[in-house]
């Protein structure tokens, strides 16, 4: 039992940062319907951001802002590329799928190329802080607490924004019917980028708490968690919200279920062979595609 | 003939069949990328024949189709009609299941990897001799009511269901027939490079892959004839000086194609153009 | 009359005996002419890529090792220039670059790493071109003799007293944990840490470890759920360093009973552990604090391009490659005419591969058959990222 709860915690607070890149992730399928697999690797650049900073200062409000500023500020300038694209080839999910591995490769390259001599970073230990609790084998660090709970404060925050202001109305109805929206009148453009400022919002959140989390990162880190993401959402069903939500939270639970009890390289083999037995039964997803 | 022309006409030929085995299916909108798992298993498996059975080189191309077809065809009852992304994910996971059996396979070497795959004779006319079939065969079904159909089915599902097309059954043919093609490319990489290693199948092979088809063009079987011997040839002229670079140049030049030439370097009307030049 | 004769004699007897000098000098060294203008080593090594940056610093090594020749007037007055070909982790990629030196060139560095290896090396065997994957291990190199060497001897001769002999200084140790990474060969430098361990009556728990994990809370969890005594690490530097990270987060105090294995001792270990790494063993091929000066100036430099990390074990073995190559060079009736290419080729094999008492940037080893005979093992503890000697093993002796 006491081992069961350790990797509960663990998996909790891991799913809650697969969480926040699903709902970045989705939210730009919903709404400028675009597959942007280099999200994460844009979260992971982030993070270098965040530890450039920290060499100069350890104001953490600054580094919040440094990291949360960077990810939108990328995440808008690469909005263009997507809107000619989506001129060239309409909105064509499966091209942008395409741009986007290439943006991943080219974010990854950069990074081994150029930012710390290609090694990996490390963020200072009281950043991840020492186990705030402690009980056997049952630790719980301050960097799983800040992932949790900073995790759980940017969904509420995600969903009141989606849900009870105008510009989340207006970021569904988009997401619903672009031509509709823009009919009665919703500046279609300008939605779309606001929906890449706030994935960028979100994943320069979630940039932070990676750090407090993982308390290193590494250019090869955006490939690991990338397939993640697209697998949780693929398995909620493409652009479901709410399903994302269920099931980036259940892949971290189940990522570290299977690496706890199961056996080792055959960990993630199996959780792969679980989660491909599903999609097998349900290919459009365990709560249906949105996008 | 130098060994750099040798290994670069060989290479051309074997990636050319992968791009055309991910081509195939991409006529009705899928990315399916289990044919790089095809591709694996059928290098392993060509490999251990020759080297554990002696068995001869032709009973191995047949096995190694063969268990491309096979492989295809289990999830293809699920994944026939699937969308795009669940078939990516089904892809990723299978050459991921399959990498891992390796791995932990003493047979094929583990994680050390399978060494000392014997030669075979002329095998680069045959090589080619084998793409010029599979060219054929992707050729005729190009021409056919098949890849007609499949053309809508690409446009939109619905209409090609209303217009009676089975895309279930359409989906599955044009994903076992990719996984025949990548069994026949996984058996000519494994007798050309002579030892195998897990990590040879990785997503990298895949971006790879996709760099050339949609650089090429993935609306004929024509553009991957093009735009592989230009990046197969690229990687192997680029300066020194810039080559740490490559994949930057290769990420760049796929976007900037992507967005300036949409159908990539050759597209159907291209070859309209050209029939209607050469007519003239 | 007398004297002129005299004179004569004189003359005569210097032109003898500057004969006499001329010819006993070039005895010792092999007679012939060098017929190219540059000894142009190209060098297969990974440039791009997830390893890029362990790339760069081997390829650093070979350039600086080139330039200290040059700058002492070459090899047979001809300056050495290493070229570097990019394998970027493609094994086809490989394949291509080697075939481009395969039919000319007389010697060649690497490939990187072992994807390429296995991809590459089977061409250099045919085409009987010698090339020095010396950043592999043995099991590996030994597929492909006489055609590479083998930087070090196998897993199973060398590792297990090494491992056995940190144990022994470990008190109260029954039990470990082994976190193993299935890569390559290092579940077989695993199994050679499980010989040893129990050579001194240790039981060895093995637990593997994911190659896609992000976080190791869970692996770490199910580690200590059985109770060890002690660890090690068999997996890449930079996991290796988190599970450590981990560890320490579940309350592992005693470092000391923490062993690295030598392929994580690298520059991520200590990027990403920092002073969480204090008080871990590391064994490893190179020791970082030695005070010769060849080795304080080979350090300095490194220091001074790599942002002031110190080198690791990798960072020095082309470096040596590359002396090895010189010693080749100027000991052999090597000329570099195309037309003696099989020969010269085959002189500089078999130098290298049955080399004596060659004088590394660190040690002098001799070879054997392309396998060194004397070369062991340090085992370190690490304090504030540098690694402080703790013993060495030979295991040939």
């Amino acid at each position: 039992m006491e081992i069961f709860v350790a990797q509960l915690l663990n998996g909790l607070s891991l799913g809650s940062m697969y969480v926040l890149l699903v709902l970045g992730f989705n939210l730009m399928l919903l709404v400028a319907k675009i597959i942007q697999f280099a999200y994460p690797h844009l979260v992971v650049l982030s993070m270098y951001v965040c530890w450039a900073v920290l060499r100069y200062t350890d104001n953490m409000l600054l580094v919040v802002l440094a990291s949360v500023a960077s990810c939108i500020v990328i995440n808008i300038a690469i909005e263009p590329i997507f809107r000619l694209l989506a001129k060239r080839h309409g909105l064509d999910i499966n091209v942008s799928f395409v741009v986007s591995m290439s943006m991943a490769l080219l974010i990854t390259d950069v990074m081994s190329h150029l930012l710390n001599y290609g090694y990996p970073i490390a963020f200072p230990s009281d950043w991840v802080g020492k186990s705030i609790f402690s009980s056997g084998l049952i630790a719980f660090s301050a960097g799983q607490a800040y992932a949790l709970f900073g995790g759980i404060a940017a969904v509420v925050a995600f969903f009141y924004l989606l849900y009870r202001t105008r510009q989340g109305r207006v970021l569904r109805a988009i997401s619903e019917n672009s031509l509709l929206s823009s009919i009665i009148g919703i500046p279609i453009v300008k939605t779309r980028v606001l929906s890449y400022g706030v994935a960028g919002l979100l994943g320069g959140l979630t940039a932070v708490m990676l750090a407090r989390l993982l308390g290193s990162a590494s250019p090869g880190l955006g490939d690991f968690v990338g397939m993640k993401v697209v697998a949780a959402s693929i398995l909620a069903g493409l652009g479901n919200l709410k399903g994302g939500l269920v099931c980036g939270l259940l892949l971290g639970v189940a990522e570290s279920m299977a690496i706890g009890y199961l056996a080792g390289s055959w960990s993630n083999a199996i959780a792969f062979m679980m989660m491909l037995i599903i999609m097998l039964i349900k290919p459009e997803g365990l709560f249906g595609i949105r996008a | 003939m130098s060994s750099v022309l040798y290994y670069f006409l060989a290479f051309t030929g074997i990636n050319i069949l992968m791009c055309w085995s991910i081509y195939l299916p991409y006529r009705v909108g899928q990315l399916h990328y289990l044919t790089v798992a095809c591709m694996l298993a059928s290098a392993y498996f060509s490999g251990f024949a020759a080297r554990e059975w002696s068995w001869p080189f032709a009973l191995i191309l047949a096995a190694g189709i063969l268990i491309g077809v096979l492989i295809s065809l289990l999830p293809s009852f699920a994944i026939g009609d699937a969308p795009c992304f669940t078939v990516v994910i089904v892809g990723l996971t299978i050459i991921f299941i399959f990498k891992t059996a390796v791995e932990n396979s003493a047979a094929l070497g583990g994680t050390i990897g399978f060494f000392g795959i014997p030669e075979v004779q002329h095998l680069l006319p045959l090589t080619y001799l084998l793409l010029a079939a599979a060219g054929a065969f992707i050729y005729r079904i190009d021409h056919s009511r098949l890849g007609r159909a499949a053309s809508v089915v690409f446009v939109d599902k619905n209409t090609a269901a209303a217009l009676g097309v089975d895309v279930k059954q359409l989906g599955m043919f044009f994903q076992i027939a990719a996984g025949g093609i990548a069994g026949l490319a996984g058996t000519l990489y494994a007798f050309l490079i002579g030892s195998l290693f897990p990590e040879f199948f990785n997503l990298g092979v895949i971006g790879t892959l996709m760099c050339m088809l949609f650089t090429g063009g993935h609306s004929t079987m024509w553009g991957v004839v093009v735009s592989v011997p230009i990046l197969e040839g690229m990687q192997l002229l680029l300066p020194s000086a810039i080559a740490s670079w490559r994949q930057v140049i290769y990420a760049l030049t796929l976007i900037v194609i992507i967005l300036l030439l949409p159908g990539g370097l050759i597209t159907k009307r291209t070859l309209v153009r050209f029939k209607g030049r050469s007519r003239a | 009359m007398m004297r002129k004769h005299a004179k004569s004699l004189v003359s005569v007897l210097a032109m003898a005996v500057l004969l006499v000098c001329l010819c006993a000098s070039s005895l010792g060294a092999p007679q012939s002419t060098v017929v190219v203008d540059q000894w142009e080593i190209p060098f297969l090594n990974c440039l791009t890529g997830p390893i890029a940056s362990i790339g760069a610093y081997m390829s650093w090594s070979a350039h600086k090792a080139a330039d200290e020749i040059n700058q002492k007037g070459g090899v047979k007055g001809k300056p050495i220039k290493i070229v570097d070909l990019d394998t970027g982790l493609s094994p086809e990629k490989a394949v291509e670059q080697m075939a481009k030196i395969v039919n000319k060139s007389l010697v060649a560095l690497g490939p990187v790493p072992e994807a390429c290896i296995m991809a590459a090396m089977p061409l250099a065997v045919k085409n009987g071109l010698f090339s020095m994957a010396a950043s592999t291990t043995y099991e590996y190199a030994v597929q492909f003799f006489p055609y590479t060497v083998a930087w070090h001897t196998g897993s199973d001769k060398t590792l297990p007293p090494i491992v056995a002999a940190w144990a022994e200084k470990q008190s109260g140790v029954k039990q470990v944990v082994q976190f193993v990474e299935k890569s390559g060969c290092w579940p077989v430098m695993a199994d050679a840490h499980t010989v040893g361990l129990s050579s001194v009556g240790v039981k060895t728990i093995n637990v593997e470890v994911p190659t896609d994990a992000v976080t190791f809370g869970p692996l770490v969890v199910r580690a200590l759920a059985q109770k060890p005594d002690g660890f090690v690490l068999t997996c890449m530097s930079e996991k290796a360093a988190k599970i450590i990270m981990e560890l320490e987060k579940y309350g592992w105090k005693d470092k000391a009973k923490i062993l690295i294995f030598s392929s994580a001792d690298d520059v991520s270990l200590y990027t990403t552990g920092g002073e969480k790494l204090n008080g871990c063993h590391i064994y490893g091929y190179l020791d970082a604090e030695m005070e010769t000066e060849r080795w304080k100036a080979f350090k300095e430099a490194y220091k001074k391009d790599h942002g002031g990390m110190d080198p690791v074990s990798l960072s020095t073995i082309y470096y040596d490659c590359v002396y090895m190559i010189k010693d080749a060079l100027q000991n052999t009736d090597v000329t570099g005419d195309p037309k003696k290419l099989k020969e010269e080729r085959a002189a500089i094999r078999e130098h290298i591969r049955n080399i004596q008492d060659f004088e590394g940037v660190q040690m002098s080893w001799s070879m054997k058959d392309g396998v060194p005979s004397d070369k062991g093992v340090f085992l370190f503890v690490i304090e504030n990222g540098k690694k402080n000697y703790v013993t060495y093993v030979d295991a040939w002796k």
